[in-house]
């Protein structure tokens, strides 16, 4: 049997070490591929100074989810001890509902915090900024011109055109949060911070941040429990 | 035809093995480099670890979070087995039932519409053309304004202080970090999309962000969405609740 000359142009010994060569080769790449994906998605795409603000806020919620942990903790140590007393936990139960529903503007709180001052034109997509960043600074509790910041409501419209919760807001108002009000006034008025940056997108409008030592925020008049949804208790 | 079988049978099965090899390769190189895309790759030996730092973090905030959904599950077992048969105590266990499902704290499931936003397939098109915390604000802002009573992104429910927020090419949810591609899930009403579709404010995101800069936005109507309880602190720390008639 005669072979044509190109598929002899490889020996067998020649030919092996090729697909060696090219086997070693893709098994580094399948390997990296799957390391790459094993790690958290994306993180190899950021910078050093991104990986670091990244762990500050990890690290800062991490603290605050074991506050949490311990907090529930107590809760169910209790209400075990109490099953097993025959005791009823009234105290602890009534402590509990007051700080969910305070959490989440069922009901009315009070705190210290900041208090903005909007003054002029902004659009509700600058408004949303705002609140954004407030989140991030740690508010507990948001108030939009008596109007408690919820799932839901949203400050929406043109500038000049503002409403939230279909009330007019006008082109003068007040955003109360509460929570730290170093960190919070810190966090919005530093360089390049929210506030600089709604000044540059909005010159006619004037925003001051001013601390204060008690701040009430209302309860919400939203009915918080779904109507579209089940819960699965 | 029978003259190209009898050559194609005569091919030694080492070169098929070779081809077969290479043609791998030429796709896993491919894919490697797709998958750089616009996200900028920074080699620099000092990141190795901040991102195994990273890593450990977000695994401890993970295993965090799934204790706390796992007390507060052992918390309404022991509530519900309690030995109180008073109606007032059995009214107090009703209200904190009602005030962790109004919190965001007990997974919702019912009819709503899950969006998916997915980074643009345009080498060289730079930050625009990732999804950015501006765009999911947007699209949650535009879901509440339709009618949307619980809302989660990749797993993360929206609550009253949860912040979206921009760390390099991905997203920080409730500070959960977030890869591309983000699922936005939303209960409410039957007709939250059309709304949605009504709103000029959407349509305007969907023009500047999916049909100019290339964002990938699909969407599917479903009868059934399941948003999850929000797993993070619900403690204030420097507010203090005003008892008052509840809403």
């Amino acid at each position: 049997m005669t072979a044509p000359r190109n598929l002899l142009s490889l020996g067998p010994r020649r030919a092996n070490l090729a697909i060696a060569a090219v086997a070693l080769i893709l098994g580094i790449l399948v390997v990296g591929q799957l390391r790459g994906q094993s790690n958290v998605p994306g993180l190899s795409a950021l910078s050093a100074q991104e990986l670091t603000l990244l762990i500050a806020n990890l690290n800062d919620h991490n603290d605050q989810l074991r506050d949490e942990v311990a907090t529930l903790d107590q809760q169910a140590a209790a209400l075990q001890a109490a099953t097993a007393n025959g005791q009823t936990t009234v105290g602890s139960l009534q402590s509990d509902l007051a700080r969910i529903k305070a959490w989440s503007g069922a009901i009315g709180i009070t705190g210290p915090g900041i208090v903005i001052s909007i003054r002029g034109p902004i659009a509700g997509d600058g408004i949303e900024d705002l609140l954004n960043e407030l989140g991030n600074a740690g508010a507990e509790a948001v108030a939009v011109a008596d109007v408690r910041i919820v799932p839901g409501v949203v400050v929406a419209g043109a500038a000049g055109d503002l409403s939230v919760e279909n009330t007019a807001l006008g082109d003068v108002f007040e955003i109360r949060a509460i929570g730290s009000p170093e960190i919070l006034l810190g966090t919005l008025t530093r360089a390049g911070g929210i506030v600089s940056q709604l000044g540059v997108a909005y010159p006619d409008a004037r925003i001051s941040v001013s601390p204060l030592d008690s701040v009430a925020i209302p309860a919400t008049d939203r009915n918080l429990i779904s109507s579209h949804g089940r819960p699965r208790l | 035809m029978s003259a190209i079988v009898a050559r194609a049978r005569a091919i030694p099965s080492w070169q098929v093995t070779l081809s077969v090899a290479l043609l791998a390769l030429g796709f896993l190189i491919a894919a490697q480099l797709a998958a750089e895309g616009p996200r900028v790759r920074y080699t620099t030996q000092e990141r190795s670890p901040l991102v195994e730092a990273a890593v450990e973090l977000q695994n401890q905030q993970d295993a965090l979070k799934a204790r706390i959904l796992d007390l507060r599950s052992k918390i309404g077992t022991l509530e519900a087995q309690g030995p109180g048969s008073a109606a007032s105590l059995k009214d107090l266990y009703a209200q904190l039932e009602q005030a962790r499902i109004g919190a965001g704290l007990i997974p919702l499931a019912g009819p709503g519409v899950v969006f998916k936003l997915e980074d643009a397939n345009q080498p060289g098109a730079g930050s625009d053309a990732l999804v950015s915390a501006h765009d999911l604000r947007v699209l949650v802002q535009e879901l509440w304004l339709g009618g949307a009573e619980a809302i989660a992104i990749n797993g993360e429910r929206i609550t009253s202080t949860t912040a979206i927020l921009d760390i390099g090419g991905s997203i920080l949810v409730n500070s959960a970090y977030l890869a591309a591609p983000y699922k936005v899930a939303a209960i409410g009403p039957d007709d939250m999309y059309a709304r949605l579709q009504g709103s000029a404010s959407f349509r305007a995101f969907v023009v500047d962000r999916v049909q100019i800069v290339g964002l990938g936005l699909s969407v599917a109507e479903l009868e059934e969405v399941d948003v999850p309880a929000f797993a993070g602190n619900v403690t204030v720390r420097f507010g203090s609740p005003v008892e008052s008639a509840s809403p």
